[in-house]
């Protein structure tokens, strides 16, 4: 009862500041984060030939695609709900789309039986995103701290 | 904001040029869907075209419509009619001495998940009908009028664990489950089993169990049982350690269950049967997946004591295949292909070599096979039951055409052939796990059919 009572008194205390964040940079790194693994897995099984590695391989690629995905969903609300969308730059809405393009057939790739599911290219494949994303997170952060140097002066 | 422009297409070019090489690369990798004229890969030397990979494996499934009205065509001078219907997946026939049908009606246990493809492989599975629950268990038939109908319809043995094969020596019925061969008491006349079985030995079963299905053949003394051991897996893909003593044939020591390899590199031995000539070893043999629409073919082959049929690491002798790391180039030295291609992707899951006298003699000493059908080729192969001539103890022609009609013209399946039978008044038996249906193939000229 007390707590309704506060929330009577200040409506929008919490919900102002939040709801104009956009809901996708949430989902976004775990996205990475399997695309990267992925690459990870591939490696160990170029050396080990442990077909363990390449089930690894597998789901992480199959992981971020779904993340992907709903990312891209929630992109899309996003932008339908006129949130602010600050980190959309240029190099990051290209690096991505290449990034998300290459897992999915890299996730094909995958679905091969044996060895050639993996090498050589679907390691090829999982390296290119990598770089890529490495590659987009380096431009993106150039941009950044040359704006804040712009601002500055 | 401008500056994250020009930055972006100056380093856009490059990346898309390489987008384009991958894609480029992998679109020639994966052109040449289309399969072609399966008469090129049957007999004794089957042109092998070079191997191809795909990004998508091409899934070309029939789909089930059942049989309706229709039942399956013979040529001139043979009938086909059902001899029963209403099983739970019948795969394997056999027929007692006197005469008695077992049905065996069996599916494989439920394939894991182990990667997301699996997931791919459950849904085409069941679009193909293949998913259908088996029985468990053998059905008994028995004709005691004049008919050849049978009129007699018991449950044999019930409680069954995904069996397939069965023979019988002496009074010993052994059945053989996925993972063990049985063995329990039959007296003549016999119309079910209740005694509980005895174990003569385990076979390799769970927990992957790809190819489930374990033939069995006896050796024509009684003393020695041979067992068909599939591969776990297509191509090595659940680790090499899944396949041990798989993708072999066995030979058990029937007073002991002891067992050896009597051959390997069979990836998957789904029919045995003895050559009525020279008494040997035959086996129909299901090859490799996902290389193309004309790789790896089937075939039909006598099996000889410790031969390597290549299976994982070469195909047809010598032909290595680059998804098995680490190779085995000596075993790949000692590989020998097999006697009789009968094209690829057919799927023989059925032989049987016809000594009977009550179809056409033209018939006698070949042997049939049943091709249950491909699901990963264009067009389809398959989807019957055809005939391999022999003379000398080795196939001596073209593989006919016996008994069709399995897929209707828009090239659904009504049915799907699998395990063969000689019957005791000479009709070939044929199980479809399709149309749930025993069909049975006799000569049309009249002739009393008397199975008492």
């Amino acid at each position: 009862m007390t707590a309704d009572t506060t929330s009577r008194n200040t409506p929008d205390r919490v919900d102002l500041p939040v709801g104009r964040e956009p809901f996708h940079p949430m989902l976004v790194p775990f996205a990475i984060a399997c695309f990267a693994g992925a690459f990870v897995t591939d490696l160990v099984y170029w050396q080990s030939v442990a077909v363990m590695w390449e089930t690894f391989s597998d789901w992480l690629l199959t992981a971020g695609m779904i993340i992907a995905g709903l990312a891209i969903i929630a992109f899309v609300i996003d932008v339908v709900r006129g949130k602010q969308i600050r980190t959309l730059t240029w190099p990051h809405a290209v690096g991505y789309v290449l990034a998300v393009l290459l897992s999915l057939i890299n996730a094909f790739v995958h679905s091969r039986d044996g060895y050639t599911a993996v090498v050589p290219t679907g390691l090829t494949l999982s390296a290119l995103v990598v770089v890529i994303l490495l590659f987009t997170a380096w431009v993106d952060r150039a941009l950044v701290s040359r704006r804040r140097v712009g601002a500055g002066t | 904001m401008m500056h994250a422009v020009k930055i972006a297409q100056s380093v856009k070019r490059p990346r898309l040029a390489l987008l384009l090489i991958a894609v480029a690369g992998l679109g020639l990798a994966s052109c040449n869907y289309d399969g072609g004229d399966p008469k090129v890969q049957i007999g004794a030397d089957p042109q092998l075209p070079a191997l191809q990979q795909y990004l998508i494996p091409p899934i070309h499934i029939a789909r089930v419509v059942g049989w309706g009205k229709e039942t399956p065509t013979a040529p001139q001078g043979l009938q086909v009619y059902a001899l029963a219907t209403g099983f739970e997946h019948p795969r394997f026939l056999y027929v007692l001495p006197n005469g008695d049908v077992l049905v065996v009606e069996s599916n494989g246990p439920k394939a894991p998940i182990y990667r997301p493809k699996d997931i791919v492989t459950a849904w085409v599975t069941w679009l193909a009908g293949a998913a259908a629950k088996g029985g468990n268990r053998i059905t008994l038939l028995r004709a005691t009028k004049g008919d050849g109908i049978p009129d007699v319809r018991t449950v044999f043995l019930d409680q069954l664990n995904s069996p397939f094969g069965v023979a019988l020596v002496g009074n010993d019925l052994y059945v053989a489950n996925t993972d063990a061969i049985v063995r329990y008491p039959y007296q003549e006349g016999q119309t079910s089993i209740t005694a509980p079985g005895t174990k003569l030995t385990d076979l390799p079963g769970g927990p992957i169990d790809h190819h489930w299905t374990k033939s069995l053949l006896a050796s024509p003394d009684g003393s020695k049982l041979y067992v068909g051991v599939g591969s776990n897996s297509n191509i090595t893909e659940n680790g090499i350690g899944a396949e041990y003593e798989r993708a072999a044939i066995w030979e058990v020591d029937r007073a002991s269950g002891a067992h050896r390899i009597f051959a390997s590199g069979t990836r998957n031995p789904t029919g045995l049967a003895w050559e009525p000539e020279t008494h040997k070893l035959w086996a129909v043999v299901n090859e490799r997946d996902e290389i193309g629409p004309d790789l790896v073919p089937d075939y039909l082959t006598s099996v000889r004591d410790g031969a390597f049929y290549g299976w994982p690491y070469s195909y047809y002798g010598q032909h290595l295949d680059p998804r098995v790391q680490p190779q085995r180039p000596d075993l790949v030295a000692t590989a020998i292909a097999p006697d009789y291609a009968l094209s690829s992707h057919v799927a023989p899951l059925g032989v049987a070599m016809y000594t009977g006298t009550g179809l056409p003699a033209s018939y006698r000493g070949g042997a049939f096979v049943s091709e249950h059908g491909s699901w990963d080729r264009t067009p389809l192969n398959g989807y019957k039951v055809v005939f391999v001539p022999f003379s000398g103890g080795q196939p001596s022609g073209p593989a006919q055409d016996v008994v069709t009609g399995f897929l209707d013209a828009n090239n659904h399946a009504r049915g799907r052939p699998v395990g063969l039978a000689v019957d005791r008044t000479g009709g070939l038996l044929i199980a479809d796990d399709v149309g749930d249906t025993v069909w049975r193939v006799s000569s049309n000229n009249p002739r009393p059919a008397s199975n008492n």
